[in-house]
């Protein structure tokens, strides 16, 4: 038996294809999914960018920006008024908390505050986060100091801190009080914060929407890696050298296999919205011109990118290995598996070099976010046409390399 | 109409041709004959275009393989050694792709097809898919879909490997029919008796470099090899009194004599009447002819199939 084992053990060590697999994939892919879920492995703590806009520009108001900078989860980010709701239109951020002028008058006379909060409600997690985070900042703060001073003067002893907060809570965002000693207080008279989406997001869409372009893309990627590898199959099967001892030129061949891919992909995306739509009522049916430009777009660019794959390979089984893990981790990174505002802004940032990201972000600006057809939708359709294209170009260098090397 | 002059292609550090020239004639049947890894494949690719070679010249019907690719393409036929036909489609689809790709019209392509079929003996399975064939029926549709285009030369790389007999002989009459017929044939192979039953001449090939060509008599006589002429007799033959009857190169081992001969037909009389003369009683005679494996044997050192 002993035997046996030291040759299976060797049999193994010698298959670097299963040794990469069983130890350096998982580890790869370990490291991506924690990276993008997690916080790299430090103190850091995933931080939630805030757009501030203080237009009372006054101690208090800028008191109470330090208090909300100085939350763990927050990163305050000063910004004019047109400026934030220009970058929350675009996606890219989530939110801005406006200070109108008066707010300071408004603490001192305890008046309702002029607040608002303005948010993408495409971004229900974060815009959700930053509501529940919010009040606590403003109560444990400056603000939270002088109105319950100034409002509850002597009947602040009676509460405790728990419920000073879910007053507070209240009082910012319209929650139900819960302790019978607030019931006197009427405080949503002084502060609500005006809660706004300043998207015509589809309410209850969102994760629907996420689902459906998250997955269509990722296995959009590995179906049409699969096909990219038929070049391959065609090498190892001789086809491919029959294809070049007829009057066909190289590059002929590899165009033909590229607007394969492309109509399959339009089939295949096609195909998961329409069943989206009919199962699961995905609204489509006003959005078929914007929707089908990026299908095309997403189709050249994963085309591209399956060609690109499978003439780097030398083999199936090279590509398979390679195909797995670079599909996964830009699924990862690009929103594929779980939304992007979920990850540390530095991911986000990285989350821009796959072709998941542009494409769901597409999606979500036709489906979610209801924009039109307009240079913010374009830019992406551009940009997965252009990676479509540079990839189809390196796919040429590497045909000629890779697999034309047929000796 | 093939001229090949000083060729050489390597691929890294590994020169697999190393300097070979051939030339062959309109509606010859050339043979290159050399065990695996001679470089008979290589030297194939080249004159397929398929890559150029690293030095030397090659130009078919004048045109030179670098330079006129598409030209040359256009009357190559090429039957590759692996079964280059895509398994899931049928025969019929398969020729019909194939014989697309050189832009034949489809009226000429279905005939010629049809007559293809016909012709390798698989016109009632052509509705069947590639992968529900037997080795042999897929050779026979390798060879038939590269002359859909009727090609004026035909390459034909080891075209016979893993064939039943059947199929064997039906591709060898295929070969000599189209040979007849006017095709000018390249025919690459490892086995000795399809070299001498297809190929007005034969290049030997091993290690990159042509070793001898030529008639298969015109290998035998450059090689020095003889056919011997056995005898079993009824008892021990006396070797010298044979050597001075017969003026040859004769062995005698226990009742069995083995002479050499340059022209068996002629001396096998001589022998039979000398070995009479001298008593012996004749139990069996034998020729045994000179042929490729001796040429081959005699020209590398090791046999064909090492």
């Amino acid at each position: 038996m002993l035997k046996i084992l030291r040759k299976e053990i060797k049999a193994f060590l010698k298959d670097r294809r299963a040794v990469m697999l069983t130890f350096l994939m998982p580890t790869i892919l370990i490291t991506v999914f924690a990276l993008a879920f997690g916080s790299g492995g430090g103190d850091d703590v995933h931080k939630i960018a805030l757009l501030v806009c203080d237009q009372d520009k006054s101690e208090i108001t800028k008191s109470t920006i330090n208090d909300i900078d100085s939350v763990k989860m927050i990163e305050v980010i000063p910004c004019a008024y047109d400026t934030a709701i220009d970058l929350i239109k675009k996606g890219k951020r989530t939110s801005v908390l406006i200070f109108r002028k008066g707010f300071s008058d408004s603490v001192k006379n305890l008046h309702p505050l002029p607040l608002d909060f303005k948010y993408d409600a495409a971004r229900v997690q974060e815009t959700g986060i930053l509501q529940s985070i919010l009040p606590k900042a403003l109560f444990s703060g400056t603000v939270g100091k002088l109105i319950t001073k100034e409002y509850f003067g002597e009947k602040l002893n009676m509460l405790d801190s728990a419920t000073r907060y879910k007053v507070f809570a209240a009082l910012a965002f319209g929650g139900a009080l819960s302790d019978n000693n607030g019931k006197d207080i009427s405080p949503e008279k002084i502060m609500r914060v005006n809660s706004t989406s300043i998207i015509a997001a589809q309410v209850g869409n969102i994760g629907l929407v996420q689902a459906v372009a998250g997955t269509a893309v990722m296995m959009l990627l590995f179906s049409l890696t699969g096909m990219g590898g038929g070049l391959l199959d065609e090498k190892e099967q001789g086809t491919l050298k029959r294809l070049l001892y007829s009057p066909v030129h190289p590059s002929q061949i590899l165009l033909g296999k590229m607007a394969a891919s492309i109509i399959v992909a339009i089939f295949q995306l096609s195909i998961m919205f329409i069943f989206a739509s009919l199962v699961f009522h995905l609204h489509i049916a006003d959005k078929i011109l914007p929707l089908t430009i990026l299908i095309f777009a997403t189709a050249v660019a994963c085309s591209g990118f399956g060609v690109f794959l499978a003439t780097l390979a030398r083999s199936r089984s090279q590509l398979q290995g390679m195909s797995t893990l670079i599909i996964l981790s830009m699924s990862v990174i690009g929103g594929s598996m779980v939304p992007i505002f979920l990850m540390p802004q530095w991911m986000q940032n990285v989350s821009v070099v796959s072709i998941n990201y542009w494409s769901i972000q597409g999606f979500y600006d036709i489906l979610w976010r209801q924009l039109p057809i307009g240079p913010l939708f374009l830019t992406k359709v551009g940009i997965l046409l252009a990676i479509g294209i540079t990839l189809t170009l390196i796919a040429f260098r590497f045909f000629r390399k890779n697999v034309m090397a047929l000796e | 109409m093939i001229e090949v002059k000083n060729i050489q292609k390597s691929y890294g550090e590994i020169k697999a041709v190393k300097g070979i020239s051939f030339s062959i004639h309109t509606g010859e049947c050339y043979g290159l004959l050399g065990p695996n890894g001679a470089g008979k494949s290589t030297t194939i690719n080249m004159l397929s275009t398929l890559f150029p070679p690293d030095t030397g010249e090659i130009t078919i019907n004048g045109l030179n393989v670098k330079t006129s690719i598409e030209e040359i393409k256009k009357i190559l036929g090429v039957v590759p050694q692996e079964i280059a036909l895509y398994s899931n489609f049928t025969a019929w689809e398969n020729m019909m792709f194939w014989g697309g790709l050189h832009s034949i019209n489809k009226t000429d392509l279905t005939k010629k097809a049809e007559e293809l079929l016909q012709l390798v003996g698989l016109s009632d399975r052509k509705d069947e898919k590639i992968k529900g064939y037997s080795g042999g029926m897929k050779r026979r549709i390798n060879l038939a879909c590269a002359l859909l285009h009727t090609p004026k030369i035909l390459l034909l790389d080891e075209p016979t490997v893993g064939v039943d007999p059947q199929s064997r002989n039906m591709i060898f009459e295929l070969i000599e029919q189209l040979n007849k017929d006017g095709l000018t044939i390249i025919y690459t192979t490892h086995y000795m008796e399809e070299a001498e039953r297809l190929c007005d001449r034969i290049g030997i090939i091993d290690s990159g470099v042509i070793l001898a060509q030529g008639t298969l008599d015109e290998l035998k006589r450059h090689s020095e090899i003889k056919d011997v002429i056995v005898v079993e007799c009824s008892q021990t033959p006396d070797e010298a009194y044979l050597i001075s009857k017969l003026n040859l190169n004769v062995k005698v081992t226990d009742h069995t004599v083995y002479i050499e001969s340059n022209d068996s037909k002629k001396d096998l009389t001589r022998c039979v009447i000398g070995c009479s003369e001298a008593g012996y009683e004749i139990h069996h005679i034998d020729i045994q002819k000179a042929n490729l494996e001796n040429v081959f044997l005699k020209l590398t050192g090791k046999q064909l199939r090492d």
